[in-house]
C-alpha cells in the first residue's frame, strides 16, 4: 500500500486548510467577519460530508487501517464506524458551538480570525484523537487540541477571572497531558507497542502473548484514565471545570465543554475497550468506581452553585459519570456511550447559547438570579431553556431520557446493577438544580429593573440553539434513527 | 371501520389531545375564545372516540386485548409502540376522556391566577394523552413515557397556578408560596419512585427474555423465568415507583400539599386520573408479571393499605382546611383500592376497578366543588365556611350528595368499591394468611365509619348552621351554567355506577378472571 489514502484525513486537511485561510484572508486581503464565517462554514459543512462519504465507503469496502510509509508500517490512523460516527459528531458540535457563538467572533473586531482559525484547529485536533490508532497519534491530537482553547479560553484578555480560568485550564490541562503521555510510555515499556492495531499492535499483544510486567501496564492504564479523565471532567479531576466554565468566554464554552468530552470519551472508548480490552476486569473496576463517584459529587455539587455556568460545570461531571457507567460493559457500553454523549454534547452547546445570550458572548458569570421571570422577558428562550433542562434532567420525550436507559441498560446488562442504582439516584437528587431554572424561568416574577429590558439574540444564536433543541426533542421522541447508528458505530 | 379497530381508533383517543394541544399553541394568545373551542373540540373528539370505542369493544371476549395495534418503536432496545384496552383499561380510558372534557368545560369561566388560557388548556390537553397512553400501553417503556409524561404538565400547573399563600418550611424554617414547595414536592416523589420503577423494567428486560412486551413478560413470568432471588428486589422497586404515585402510605405525604396547592383543575384531574396510574400499574404490570412475588408482598401491602384507611381518616378529622380534607380522604379511598388488590381474589381486584372508577367521579366532583367554594368564598377554612346551604342552595345539595357518595353510601358509586374490597379481605387468595386478612377487614370497617365521620363532620361544619356574620350583605352567586354543565354528568355517573355496578363490572369482571387465572393458575 504505496499511496496516499487520502479519504480517511480529509476532515484534517480541509480544517487546517480552512484555519490557514481564514489568517490568510484577515491579515493579507483584510477580509472582514463575512468572509471568515464563510470560510469556516465550508470548511466545517465539507468535513462533515466527508463523514458521510467515509462512511459509505466502509459499507463498501469494510473498516481500514491505515500506515505510515514502508518503513515502520506503524498503524496511524483507523477509519471503522466507529471513529467515522465521532468525528462527524466532533464536527457537527464544532459547527454548531462556532455558530452559536458567532457574536463574539464580531465582537473582537481583528482578533476574531484567530478566534475563528483556533477553533477550527481545536476541532482538527479533537478529530484526530477520534480517529488515531496510535497512542502517540492520539496524544498529538489531543494537545492540538487542547493548547488551541487554551488560548481561546483566555480569549478576552479584559477580564481577570478570564485569565485565571486560561491559567488554570493551561496548568492543570499540561498536567493531565503529561500524565497521559507517562501512561503511553509505560504501555510502551510494558506491550512494545504505542500502536493499537496491527501485527505489533497491543490488541495483537495481548493476542499473542503473555504480560511480563503486569504492574506497569496497570500504572500505564491507570494514568491514560486520569489524563483522560481530567480532559472529560470525570472527578475527581474535575476541579478546573467550574473556573474555567465561568470564566473563559461565554461562547467559547460550548466547544471547550462538549467537543473535548466527546473526543476524550472516543479516545477513552479506544484505548479501554479496544486496546485493553483483555484486561477489562482490571480497568472495569476502576471505571466503575470514577463514574459512580463522578455521579453523586456532580451531582451534590451542582445543587450548592449559585452561578449557571458553575451548575452546568458541575453537572457536566455527573454526565461524565453517567457516560462512565456506560463505559464499564466494554464494547457493549458504546451504543449506550455514543448516544448520550451525541445528544448531551448538543443539550449543553444550546444550554451555553442561552447562558451566553443571557450574560453576554464574552461575559463571564451568569448567576442564577438573572434568569428569574425569563418566561416573561422571552417566551421562546424560555421554552428552549426548558426542553434543554429537562433533557440533562432524562424526562422522557426527551433525547436525555433514551440516553439514560442506554447507559443504565449497559451497566446492569453488565452486572453492575448497585452503579444503575446509584446513577438513577442521583439523576433523582440532580432534578432538583434542573428544576430549579424553571422554577426561577416560569414561577417568579422577572427582577423589576431587568423586566423591561429586552433580550436581544443574533440571528446565529438562535439558529444553533433551534437546531440543539429540535435535536434534543426529536431525538427523545423518534430515537430509532440515531440508535441505529450508534448501534453500528462500534470500533474495529 | 376496519381502520377505527386496528389501533388507530385507540391511538386517535390517546393522541388527539396532544394534537389539540400544539393547535391551541399556535393561536395567537388574544383570542381566549378560539383556544378554548379548539381544546373543548380535540378533548371532545377523544371523548367520543373513547366512547365509540367501548361500543367497539367485544365484551364476550374482554379478556383479550383489543383495538390495539403492535407496530417498531425503538428496534435497538426491542421496545415497540404496543397499545391495546381489555375489560381492565377500558373503564379507565373513558374516565380519563370523560374528566379531560368536563374540566375544561368547567375552566370556561374559571381560570385561576395568573389567567393565561392557552398554557393552561395546553397543559390539560398534554396531560390527557398522558394519562389515556398510560391506561393503554402494553410495552414498558412506552407505559413509563406516558406515565412521566404526566408529570410536567401536572408541575407546570400547580407551580404556575398554585396557591399563593405563604408556608413556613418546618425543618428548612424556610418561608416560600406554597405552588412552589408544593409542586417541586410532588415532581421529586414522584421521579424517585420512577427512578427504581424503571431500575425494574430494566432488570425484566434483562431477566425476563429481552422484551419489554407486557404481554410476553407475563408469559415468561407466569413460567417463572424471572426466579425468585432477584425478583423480590424487581417487585420491590416496581411497587415502591406505583405506590407513590397511588399514593400509598407512607409515601403519600405529597399528596395534601399538591391537591391543595394546586389550582381546582388540577386538584380534579390528580384525583380522579392520576392516582390510578400507580393502582391501574399494579393490576396490569406487577401481578402479571411477578405473580409470585406479588403474593409474596401482598400481606405487607394489605396492611399499608389499611394503615392508609386508618390513618387518613383519622389526618381528615384534623384537618381545618376544606381541600386538603378532601386531599385525605383520597388516601383513604386509595386504601380500600389497593387493600383489594392485594387480596389477589377476582372479587377483590374488581373491587379495585370500581373503587376507582367511582373514586374518580365523586372525588372529582368534590374538588370542583372544594374549588368553586373557595372562588367564591374566597377561604377553604371550614370554621369560616358554614351555612352554605342557606346561601347557595344548590351547591349545597350537590356537596350533600357527594359527600355521601364519598361515604360509601348504597346505591351511590362510593359503596361497590369500598364493601367489595373487605368482602374480598374476607376469602384472600390462596396462600394469603386469612387470619390476617380477616383483621384488616375489621380495621378496614373501622375505617368506613370514620370516613363517614369525617365526612358528615365537614358537611356540618361548611353546609349547615347559620351563616357566620362575615358574609352578611355579601351576594353569593349560585351553581353557574358551566359549573352545571360539568357537574351533572359527573352526578348522573356517581348515580348510574350505584345503581348499576354492571357499566363498570360488565367489563372488568372477565378480564379480572383471566388475569388471576392466569397469574396463579385459578
Amino acid at each position: 500500500m504505496n499511496e496516499i489514502a487520502f479519504l480517511p484525513i480529509a476532515a484534517e486537511i480541509l480544517l487546517l486548510g480552512g484555519a490557514v485561510l481564514i489568517l490568510m484572508a484577515a491579515v493579507t486581503l483584510n477580509l472582514g467577519p463575512r468572509t471568515w464565517a464563510i470560510i469556516a462554514g465550508t470548511t466545517l459543512g465539507l468535513s462533515f460530508l466527508v463523514a458521510w462519504v467515509q462512511w459509505w465507503r466502509i459499507d463498501d469496502v469494510g473498516s481500514q487501517i491505515h500506515y505510515t510509509g514502508d518503513f515502520l508500517r506503524t498503524p496511524m490512523v483507523v477509519m471503522d464506524y466507529f471513529s467515522v460516527f465521532g468525528g462527524g459528531l466532533v464536527i457537527a458540535a464544532g459547527g454548531i458551538a462556532l455558530l452559536g457563538g458567532w457574536r463574539l467572533v464580531g465582537s473582537l473586531e481583528k482578533r476574531g480570525a484567530e478566534y475563528v482559525a483556533l477553533v477550527l484547529l481545536a476541532v482538527a485536533g479533537l478529530h484526530i484523537m477520534v480517529i488515531s490508532a496510535n497512542l502517540i497519534l492520539m496524544f498529538i491530537g489531543l494537545e492540538t487540541a487542547s493548547i488551541a482553547l487554551y488560548v481561546v479560553a483566555g480569549f478576552t484578555r479584559d477580564r481577570p477571572d478570564s485569565d485565571e480560568a486560561a491559567i488554570k485550564y493551561f496548568l492543570l490541562g499540561s498536567f493531565a497531558s503529561a500524565l497521559f503521555l507517562y501512561g503511553i510510555a509505560l504501555t510502551y515499556a510494558a506491550t512494545g507497542s504505542t500502536s493499537i492495531y496491527g501485527p505489533t499492535g497491543i490488541v495483537a499483544f495481548f493476542a499473542e502473548r503473555a504480560i511480563t510486567e503486569p504492574g506497569v501496564l496497570l500504572i500505564g492504564i491507570a494514568l491514560m484514565i486520569v489524563g483522560l479523565g481530567f480532559k472529560v471532567s470525570a472527578a475527581p479531576f474535575h476541579q478546573w471545570a467550574p473556573d474555567v466554565y465561568q470564566g473563559a468566554p461565554g461562547a467559547a464554552v460550548p466547544l471547550m465543554a462538549s467537543g473535548v468530552k466527546i473526543a476524550g470519551f472516543a479516545a477513552m472508548a479506544r484505548v479501554l475497550t479496544v486496546a485493553f480490552d483483555a484486561s477489562i476486569s482490571d480497568w472495569a473496576q476502576v471505571i466503575s468506581a470514577l463514574a459512580a463517584l463522578s455521579v453523586v459529587v456532580g451531582t451534590l455539587f451542582a445543587i450548592a452553585q449559585s452561578d449557571f455556568k458553575r451548575m452546568l460545570a458541575y453537572s457536566g461531571v455527573a454526565h461524565a459519570g453517567f457516560m462512565l457507567t456506560a463505559l464499564v460493559a466494554g464494547q457493549s457500553g458504546v451504543p449506550g456511550l455514543w448516544f448520550y454523549l451525541g445528544t448531551y454534547a448538543f443539550q449543553l452547546i444550546g444550554t451555553f447559547i442561552i447562558a451566553s445570550i443571557i450574560s453576554g458572548a464574552a461575559g463571564g458569570a451568569s448567576p442564577l438570579d438573572s434568569y428569574r421571570g425569563l418566561a416573561k422577558r422571552s417566551p421562546v428562550l424560555a421554552g428552549a431553556l426548558a426542553v434543554l433542562m429537562l433533557a440533562m434532567g432524562g424526562i422522557p420525550l426527551t433525547a436525555g431520557f433514551v440516553g439514560k436507559v442506554g447507559v443504565f441498560a449497559a451497566a446492569i446488562d453488565a452486572g453492575y446493577l448497585w452503579l444503575a442504582i446509584v446513577g438513577l439516584v442521583s439523576a433523582v437528587a440532580g432534578l432538583f438544580f434542573y428544576l430549579r431554572l424553571i422554577v426561577l424561568a416560569y414561577f417568579n416574577d422577572p427582577d423589576p429593573a431587568l423586566a423591561d429590558e429586552p433580550i436581544t439574540a443574533p440571528r446565529s444564536s438562535r439558529l444553533a440553539l433551534a437546531v440543539c433543541v429540535s435535536f434534543t426533542f426529536l431525538f427523545g421522541v423518534l430515537p430509532w434513527p440515531l440508535l441505529n447508528l450508534t448501534s453500528e458505530a462500534l470500533p474495529l | 371501520m376496519e381502520w377505527f379497530e386496528s389501533g388507530w381508533g385507540l391511538s386517535l383517543v390517546v393522541f388527539l389531545p396532544l394534537i389539540g394541544a400544539l393547535v391551541v399553541l399556535a393561536i395567537p394568545k388574544a383570542e381566549e375564545e378560539t383556544q378554548k373551542w379548539t381544546a373543548l373540540l380535540f378533548a371532545g373528539a377523544s371523548f367520543v372516540l373513547s366512547v365509540l370505542l367501548a361500543l367497539r369493544f367485544d365484551f364476550g371476549e374482554a379478556g383479550t386485548l383489543q383495538l390495539g395495534t403492535n407496530v417498531d418503536w425503538i428496534t435497538a432496545i426491542n421496545s415497540n409502540f404496543h397499545i391495546g384496552i381489555d375489560g381492565i383499561s377500558l373503564p379507565l380510558v373513558v374516565l380519563s376522556t370523560f374528566i379531560t372534557f368536563l374540566s375544561i368545560i368547567y375552566s370556561w369561566e374559571h381560570w385561576p391566577e395568573p389567567h393565561n388560557p392557552k398554557a393552561f388548556l395546553v397543559l390539560i390537553l398534554i396531560l390527557a394523552t398522558g394519562m389515556a397512553g398510560t391506561f393503554v400501553a402494553l410495552d414498558l417503556i412506552l407505559f413509563f413515557v406516558f406515565f412521566e409524561v404526566v408529570l410536567l404538565p401536572m408541575y407546570f400547573m400547580i407551580g404556575i397556578w398554585g396557591d399563593r399563600n405563604e408556608v413556613t418550611l418546618p425543618v428548612f424554617n424556610i418561608t416560600t408560596q406554597m405552588r412552589l414547595y408544593a409542586a417541586i414536592k410532588f415532581f421529586l416523589f414522584t421521579l424517585f419512585g420512577s427512578a427504581f420503577m424503571l431500575l425494574g423494567f430494566l432488570v425484566l428486560y434483562f431477566k425476563g427474555g429481552r422484551t419489554f412486551d407486557m404481554l410476553e413478560l407475563a408469559a415468561n413470568g407466569a413460567e417463572g423465568m424471572l426466579g425468585s432471588g432477584l425478583a423480590v428486589w424487581v417487585f420491590a422497586a416496581l411497587a415502591l415507583g406505583f405506590a407513590v404515585k397511588v399514593p400509598m402510605f407512607p409515601f403519600h405525604t405529597w399528596l395534601p400539599d399538591a391537591h391543595t396547592a394546586a389550582p381546582t383543575v388540577g386538584s380534579v384531574l390528580l384525583a380522579a386520573i392520576m392516582l390510578k396510574l400507580g393502582t391501574y400499574a399494579f393490576v396490569r404490570i406487577a401481578i402479571p408479571i411477578l405473580p409470585e412475588q406479588s403474593q409474596n408482598w401482598a400481606p405487607v401491602i394489605a396492611i399499608l393499605a389499611v394503615i392508609g384507611i386508618i390513618y387518613a381518616s383519622l389526618a381528615c378529622l384534623a384537618q381545618t382546611d376544606m381541600k386538603r380534607l378532601i386531599a385525605f380522604s383520597s388516601v383513604g379511598h386509595m386504601g380500600f383500592v389497593m387493600l383489594g388488590i392485594a387480596t389477589m381474589t377476582p372479587i377483590g381486584i374488581n373491587a379495585a376497578i370500581i373503587g376507582m372508577v367511582a373514586h374518580g367521579v365523586i372525588t372529582g366532583l368534590l374538588f370542583f366543588l372544594a374549588g368553586s367554594m373557595s372562588h367564591r368564598y374566597h377561604t377553604r377554612e371550614m370554621a369560616r365556611l358554614g351555612g352554605n346551604q342557606k346561601l347557595m342552595p344548590i351547591m349545597g345539595a350537590i356537596l350533600g350528595f357527594t359527600a355521601m357518595a364519598s361515604l360509601g353510601l348504597p346505591g351511590l358509586a362510593g359503596f361497590w368499591g369500598e364493601f367489595m374490597a373487605l368482602l374480598a379481605a374476607f376469602s384472600p387468595a390462596a396462600g394469603l394468611s386469612t387470619t390476617l386478612f380477616r383483621t384488616l377487614m375489621v380495621i378496614g370497617a373501622v375505617g368506613t365509619v370514620l370516613a363517614a365521620g369525617y365526612l358528615l363532620w365537614m358537611l356540618q361544619k361548611v353546609n349547615f348552621g347559620d351563616p357566620k356574620d362575615e358574609w352578611a350583605g355579601h351576594e353569593f352567586h349560585d351553581v353557574d351554567i358551566f359549573e352545571k354543565m360539568a357537574w351533572v354528568p359527573l352526578i348522573i355517573a356517581i348515580i348510574a355506577i350505584g345503581v348499576f355496578p354492571r357499566i363498570v363490572f360488565g367489563a372488568t369482571n372477565d378480564a379480572v378472571i383471566k388475569l388471576v387465572t392466569s397469574a396463579f393458575g385459578g
